[in-house]
């Protein structure tokens, strides 16, 4: 174990000889503006006049090189990024190119997702490790996934004979006939309350790292979104308060900076994982 | 890498973390001339284990037919294509492991079956490996063949599914060296799945995370023998521990088969895993099938295996397969009878080398009638 926490520190290492290969394109801005809009609550549109005045910036996203298994042939190359706040709450419009919509989870399916990372705590000058952050300087992780998309809009959980139309219409479980207390032990990770598999209303998991492997759900989750793909695109907006409840994710004032960074999963190309494409920090301003 | 010892290999082999034994490490022997695939295991770990809503094609034991069945699909020859021709001859395995062999910027050779590779759990049942032509006469090993292999999770003593776990969700128990997912800490990334030569880890898509045997946790935590094993008609089972290499116990029945006798081998061991479920092999197939999948030594097992009953040792040991639900943590042979023991030396079950034989009368005086074959 200490030795794979060694090349964990090594990795990170290395990761910072890898963020220059994804600098911003010299033509676009490379700072985030944070325009401001009136309303207050979540801001769930991905379209409208809300994100007229917001202006884009194109983040290269590259393959994730460093932690095992690595992603060579990453198939997201560029993340669009729009963002406005209310005063309560902050939102990140992302669009992207996508040939398929992935939002089947089988064994050999995997689902299309995306993910914001922002510091928990600012500092212009020693940011975290773009990479999930490092120990003792954490980052907190939006994660929006298509197939927790499906289920919001269906307003139901996915069931076997969505994911295998021929399966029989039956009930065979006798978990169903048990109340639910008796019913957990064998429902596996659904009765463990495991945030992966349970239909939480929401199609975004508000997480937090401080490195390789330590990927942990936060107990508050306020973070919400919405995703819609449309004409080969994925349209995702990650939506969070700008006062979270709880730790390890960041509180964010108008006027002040802070940075971003990006990832994305190609269900299509099995991307899941470590098997991703990622950005580096991206500077934000957020307008006051 | 770190550097660890598998005495299955013979040599050091490389490992993501660094070799460090449980306490106690769980084994299973499965002698595979006694199964009759009756899937009996199969139903009784469904039943206690995977009778869930996303389970419903997945079996942590399985019965197949050996060589055109598997399950998932093609699990074996797809890693041995990819592994490509290894030297398994000698007692130092001279080819590669998973490990060695992972391609740049992965932890172990593997790939990830389809989802229709689960479909079919017991294809090619008793399919034989051709037909018998004119002529053919029964013969050792027999002309035409096919075996069955009772599989489960092997809990590896170096996993290949922990290994690929970029989470590390995956541990491995100290007290027993049963290897589990953390359910709550899984998001079902598939490493382990794609890792597993022997595929043993499985997606759940309701759950949407992995899942794989338990080694029967709950019930060997209670000194008792796993599902499988004591559900096992054939009782073709024993299930206990198995020492660490240079600590073998003569009178520790696993040790004694494994180790000492050598007539149980693991399974595909140049694959580096250092698997725990120990197979007798089958003496009607030929050795250059079987030892590609048991290793170099699978002759000399099968010679100790035909004759076992010159050895009262040996049988003894073989005697107490399925005889009783108690994990057996010594044995001995006492006056023609098996005897297992506790972990405290305490007799715990006692099999006869011979049945006694009873003669009833044709005539039963009691009743005044004859007696005549009601079968």
């Amino acid at each position: 174990m200490k030795q794979r926490l060694k090349e964990s520190v090594c990795a990170a290492a290395l990761c910072l000889m890898v963020v220059g290969a994804g600098a911003l394109h010299a033509e676009e801005s490379s700072v985030l503006q944070v325009g401001r809009v009136s309303g207050n609550g979540p801001i769930t549109d991905i379209s409208g006049p809300l994100w007229d005045g917001a202006r884009s910036v194109k983040v290269p996203l590259q393959p994730q090189m460093v932690a095992l298994p690595v992603n060579p042939n990453a198939a997201t190359k560029e993340i669009t990024v729009r963002s406005v706040h209310n005063g309560e709450w902050v939102a990140f419009l992302l669009e992207w190119q996508d040939a398929s919509k992935s939002d089947v989870v089988v064994v050999d399916g995997f689902g299309d997702q995306v993910a914001v990372e922002l510091p928990v705590d600012y500092k212009p000058d020693a940011l975290p490790s773009p990479m999930m952050g490092d120990k003792g300087s954490h980052v907190n992780i939006l994660q929006w996934r298509a197939v927790a998309q499906l289920e919001v809009d269906m307003g139901r959980e996915v069931t076997i004979r969505d994911l295998y139309p021929n399966a029989p219409n039956a009930d065979l479980y006798y978990t169903s006939r048990l109340p639910a207390e008796a019913a957990a032990p064998y429902r596996g990770a659904k009765g463990l309350g495991n945030p992966i598999s349970e239909r939480s209303g929401r199609p975004v998991l508000d997480m937090m790292a401080e490195g390789f492997s330590s990927l942990t759900v936060r107990p508050q989750q306020e973070a919400t979104g919405r995703g819609v793909y449309r004409d080969g695109m994925w349209h995702v907006v990650i939506t969070a308060p700008m006062v979270p409840v709880g730790d390890h994710a960041p509180r964010l004032e108008p006027g002040q900076g802070t940075a971003v960074a990006f990832a994305a999963w190609d269900g299509g190309n099995k991307e899941v994982g470590s098997r991703k494409a990622w950005s580096d920090w991206v500077t934000v301003s957020l307008a006051r | 890498m770190p550097k660890v010892m598998n005495w299955q290999i013979g040599r050091e082999m490389e490992y993501p973390y660094e070799g460090k034994r449980p306490d106690a490490q769980f084994a299973m022997i499965i002698d595979t001339n006694k199964c009759i695939s009756c899937q009996t295991c199969t139903v009784a770990c469904k039943t206690t284990w995977t009778s869930g809503r996303g389970q419903e094609y997945m079996f942590w034991n399985n019965v197949e037919t050996k060589p055109y069945g598997f399950y998932p699909l093609g699990w074996d020859v797809n890693i041995l294509d990819r592994h490509g021709v290894q030297d398994v001859d000698g007692p130092v395995y001279k080819g590669k492991t998973l490990f060695e062999n992972a391609p740049d910027g992965t932890v172990v050779l593997g790939y990830l079956p389809e989802d229709q590779d689960y479909a079919h759990p017991n294809i090619s049942e008793d399919d034989s490996v051709g037909q018998l032509g004119k002529g053919a006469f029964l013969q050792m090993p027999h002309m035409q063949w096919m075996y069955y292999l009772p599989r489960i999770c092997n809990h590896c003593t170096y996993p290949a599914c922990l290994a690929s776990c970029p989470r590390q969700s995956i541990y491995k128990r100290p007290e027993d060296g049963v290897v589990l997912i953390d359910q709550s800490r899984c998001r079902g990334y598939r490493e382990c799945v794609r890792g597993c030569p022997y595929k043993k880890p499985f997606f759940n898509a309701v759950t949407r995370t992995s899942e794989k045997c338990v080694g029967c946790y709950p019930a060997i935590e209670q000194g008792r023998q796993t599902q499988c094993t004591m559900t096992c008609i054939g009782k073709i089972r024993l299930q206990g521990f198995i020492s660490p290499p240079g600590k073998e116990r003569a009178d520790n029945p696993i040790d004694y088969l494994v180790r000492i006798a050598k007539v149980a081998k693991p399974l595909y061991p140049q694959f580096g895993l250092e698997p725990n479920v120990y197979y007798i092999p089958p003496t009607h197939v030929p050795p250059p099938y079987l030892r590609q999948m048991f290793g170099a030594d699978v002759e000399l097992a099968q010679k100790v295996y035909l004759t076992a009953e010159k050895d009262k040792r040996l049988l003894a040991a073989l005697l107490l397969f399925g005889a009783t639900p108690n994990i057996l943590f010594g044995f001995k042979e006492q006056n023609g009878f098996a005897v297992g023991l506790d972990k405290q030396g305490k007799e715990l079950v006692r099999v006869p080398f011979r049945e006694p034989i009873f003669i009833r009368p044709g005539f039963d005086e009691k009743f005044q009638t004859h007696r005549s074959n009601a079968t």
